[in-house]
C-alpha cells in the first residue's frame, strides 16, 4: 500500500471509463421537419465504425449530456453514418444547435439491432411510425443495398400529418423503386395531400401480407398494440415479429436502470426484441 | 489465508497503523445512528454498530461520481482510485457489495466503479448489535457472503482475524497478531452462529417460494395499489438499499464555461420521472406512471427479476428501507408476507 494514497493501476487503457465518448464530425445536415435535424457524421479519429442495422448510439454534447439515438443509415454505406434528432429537451436542443464542421460525441454502437441473418431469404415487412422510420432506415437501406439476399420487401410508413414525413428524397426514391413496395399514410391530411389517410393499421387492408413474412416494427408505443393485432389476424408467428423499443436509455451499457423492463435492459438486451421474447413481460408494450 | 488473533489492547494500535498507511473507512457514531466515514483515529471506530444509515456501496459508487471530464472538445477519463481499507462490514452488506460487484462487472465492465472496488480491502466484522428492522437471518440464506478480504470477530479478550485473500493477509503485518488457537477459531464460529435467529423481523418463506408468488402477483393491481397507497415516491428506500445501483448522469460546467465534468448521481426507480421519456412537442411517455407500478417494480427487482443472475434475491435483509420509508410501507418482510398470505 502506498503512502500517498493513490493507486497505481499501470496502463489505464484496458480499464478506461465506459463513459468516454468518441468524437464524430458533422459532414452534412438538413432539416426535414420543423423539429427534426438529420446529420451525416464521420468518426474524427479515423478508426473504423462497425455497427449493425438497428443498433443505438449515445449521442451528446459535452456540458449538456447524451441521448440514445438509433443509427439511421446502413453499415453498407461506408465511411459515414446518419442520425436524426428531434428537438424535445435540453440535450437534443444542444445537439440540434450544432452544424457542419462541429463535432458531436458518440458512444457505441450499443445493443442488439435487427437480426439481419434471420431476415435473409425471407419476405420482410417494415412498419415504421413517425420518428420510428429513423432506426428502421438502417435496415431499409441494408435490404435495398443487398436486395437479392431478401424475398419480397414491403415498407409501411405513417406520420401524424404530411409535414411530419421524414426523408423526402428517400420517399421519392422508394415510391419509384421496383425493389421495395412502399406504402405511406398520414393520420390527418392537409389540402395538398392526395395519398392514404388513416393510421398505419389501415394499410394492412390494402396490401396482401403472407403469414410467413418477417415483420419489423418501430414507432410510438401506442402503435405497437394495433399493428400486432393486425399481424395476429394474418397468422404471423410472434417469433417472426421484431419490435424496436424506445426507453430512457441513459447509460446505454446496462447499468443505470432507466430502461429496465422486468430483468431486461432495453439498451443491451434490445432495443430490438422478438415479440415472443417480450409479450409476457409486463410493461413492455 | 490464515486465522490470526489480536488482543483487545493491541487492536487499537493495529487500526491506527492502518490509518497511518492508508485511507480507512469504518462505522462511526452519528448521535443515535451510524455511518461509514473515514477514520481519523481508532477511537472513531464503532464495531458495536447495528446498521449504518447508508450502505458501504458509497465507497465504490458514491452518491456523486465523476465519470469523464471535458475541456472544449477534449474528453478524458477520470478514474482515480484511492487505496482504501473498508473496515467493519456486516455479512449482509458483504453480500450486497458482492451483488453490485457482479452487476457493475456484467456485460460492460464499469471501471468507474471497479477501479475503486479493486483498490479496496474489505474487512468484514461480526454483528455485535442488531437493528430493530433487521431480517438478514431469514432472507436469501442460501447466498454466502463472499468477496471480502478478511473477517474480524470479537471474542473474549480480543479479535480473531480470518484472512481470505492476499490483500487480507497484507494487513497482518500492521498489527501484533499471532496465530489463533483452535479454541479461538471455535469461539469466533460460535459468536457468529449465536447471532443468527435473533433478528426482530422474520421472513417465513423460502427464496423460491417468494420469487414465484411475487412474480405471479404482478397483475394483482388492487393489491399493489393498496400496498403502495401511501407511497410518496421519494425514493428513500432506493437510496439506502445496498443493492440499488441506478443512476442519473448530468453535466456541469466550470467557471471558465469551457471545461466541466460529467457526473453520475444516485437515482431512484420510485421517483415519478424515472422511466419517462420526452416525445414530440414535449409530450411525456412514462412507462411506469403510477406510484404503485414503481413500488411493484422495486419489489420485483428485489425478490425475483435478478435472482437467476445473482443466485438469490437482491435483498440482504438489512432493514434500512424499512427505517428510511417516511410512510413506513417499504418493509420487505411486511410486503412479502402480505403477498404470500393473499394466496394461502
Amino acid at each position: 500500500m502506498s503512502h500517498d494514497n493513490t493507486h497505481d493501476h499501470g496502463c489505464q487503457c484496458e480499464k478506461e471509463s465506459l463513459f468516454l465518448p468518441r468524437q464524430a464530425k458533422i459532414l452534412h445536415t438538413s432539416k426535414p421537419t420543423e423539429s427534426e435535424k438529420h446529420f451525416t457524421l464521420q468518426m474524427s479519429d479515423g478508426q473504423p465504425f462497425v455497427f449493425e442495422p438497428g443498433q443505438i448510439l449515445e449521442v451528446g454534447v459535452m456540458g449538456y449530456g447524451e441521448i440514445p439515438i438509433g443509427i439511421a443509415s446502413s453499415p453498407t454505406r461506408q465511411g459515414t453514418f446518419d442520425i436524426v434528432v428531434r428537438t424535445v429537451g435540453r440535450v437534443s436542443t444542444a445537439i440540434n444547435g450544432k452544424d457542419v464542421g462541429d463535432t458531436l460525441t458518440v458512444r457505441g454502437p450499443l445493443g442488439h439491432g435487427f437480426p439481419v441473418d434471420q431476415l435473409r431469404g425471407k419476405d420482410v415487412l417494415v412498419v415504421a411510425g413517425g420518428i420510428g422510420l429513423c432506426p428502421t432506415r438502417s435496415l431499409i437501406q441494408y435490404i435495398m443495398d443487398t436486395r437479392e439476399d431478401f424475398g419480397r420487401f414491403v415498407l409501411f410508413y405513417g406520420a401524424r400529418d404530411p409535414l411530419q414525413l421524414l426523408f423526402t428524397e428517400d420517399r421519392v426514391h422508394w415510391r419509384a423503386s421496383k425493389v421495395v413496395e412502399y406504402h405511406e399514410t398520414v393520420d390527418r391530411a392537409d389540402v395538398h395531400w392526395t395519398g392514404n389517410v388513416g393510421v398505419i393499421p389501415t394499410l394492412f387492408h390494402k396490401v396482401h401480407i403472407s403469414p410467413e413474412t418477417r415483420v419489423v416494427i418501430c414507432g410510438p408505443p401506442v402503435m405497437f398494440r394495433y399493428v400486432i393485432a393486425e399481424l395476429d389476424a394474418l397468422g404471423i408467428s410472434r417469433e417472426n415479429i421484431y419490435v424496436d423499443l424506445e426507453r430512457r436509455m441513459k447509460c446505454g451499457v446496462g447499468k443505470c436502470g432507466h430502461c429496465q423492463i422486468n430483468d431486461k435492459y432495453v439498451c443491451i438486451d434490445g432495443p430490438v426484441f422478438t415479440y415472443a421474447e417480450i409479450e409476457s413481460l409486463e410493461e413492455a408494450i | 489465508m490464515t486465522d490470526r488473533y489480536i488482543t483487545e489492547e493491541a487492536f487499537g494500535p493495529f487500526v491506527n497503523a492502518m490509518i497511518a498507511s492508508t485511507r480507512v473507512i469504518g462505522p462511526v457514531a452519528k448521535r443515535s445512528t451510524f455511518a461509514y466515514e473515514q477514520l481519523e483515529s481508532e477511537s472513531d471506530l464503532r464495531l458495536d454498530f447495528d446498521v449504518t444509515v447508508l450502505p458501504p456501496k458509497k465507497v465504490f459508487f458514491p452518491p456523486a461520481q465523476q465519470l469523464v471530464r471535458f475541456d472544449g472538445d477534449t474528453v478524458e477519463g477520470c478514474i482515480e482510485p484511492v487505496d482504501t481499507v473498508l473496515l467493519g462490514v456486516h455479512f449482509y452488506d458483504v453480500k450486497g457489495i458482492d451483488m453490485t460487484d457482479f452487476l457493475f462487472r456484467a456485460n460492460y465492465a464499469d471501471y468507474n466503479y471497479l477501479a475503486q472496488r479493486e483498490a479496496t480491502t474489505i474487512v468484514a466484522s461480526n454483528i455485535q448489535a442488531i437493528s430493530p428492522r433487521a431480517f438478514w437471518d431469514s432472507v436469501g440464506i442460501e447466498v454466502q457472503p463472499k468477496g471480502h478480504d478478511a473477517f474480524l470477530t470479537k471474542i473474549d479478550g480480543g479479535y480473531l482475524l480470518e484472512t481470505k485473500t492476499a490483500k487480507g493477509d497484507a494487513l497482518i503485518t500492521l498489527g501484533d497478531f499471532r496465530e489463533a488457537t483452535a479454541g479461538e477459531v471455535q469461539a469466533a464460529r460460535e459468536v457468529n452462529a449465536a447471532v443468527m435467529g435473533r433478528c426482530p423481523e422474520r421472513l417465513a418463506y423460502s427464496t423460491d417460494a417468494v420469487a414465484t408468488r411475487v412474480r405471479e402477483s404482478f397483475g394483482e393491481e388492487e393489491m399493489w395499489d393498496e400496498l403502495a397507497e401511501r407511497c410518496f415516491s421519494c425514493g428513500s428506500c432506493n437510496t439506502v438499499c445496498p443493492t440499488c445501483y441506478c443512476f442519473d448522469v448530468s453535466d456541469s460546467w466550470n467557471l471558465d464555461q469551457k471545461s466541466g465534468v460529467r457526473t453520475r448521481y444516485w437515482d431512484a426507480c420510485l421517483t415519478r420521472e424515472f422511466a419517462a421519456v420526452t416525445g414530440a412537442g414535449g409530450s411525456k411517455e412514462n412507462f411506469r406512471e403510477h406510484h404503485s407500478s414503481r413500488f411493484r417494480h422495486r419489489f420485483m427487482r428485489k425478490t425475483t427479476y435478478l435472482n437467476e443472475k445473482l443466485g438469490g434475491p437482491a435483498c440482504v435483509g438489512c432493514g434500512r428501507c424499512s427505517r428510511a420509508c417516511t410512510a413506513d410501507i417499504a418493509d420487505p418482510v411486511r410486503v412479502i408476507t402480505t403477498i404470500m398470505e393473499r394466496t394461502s
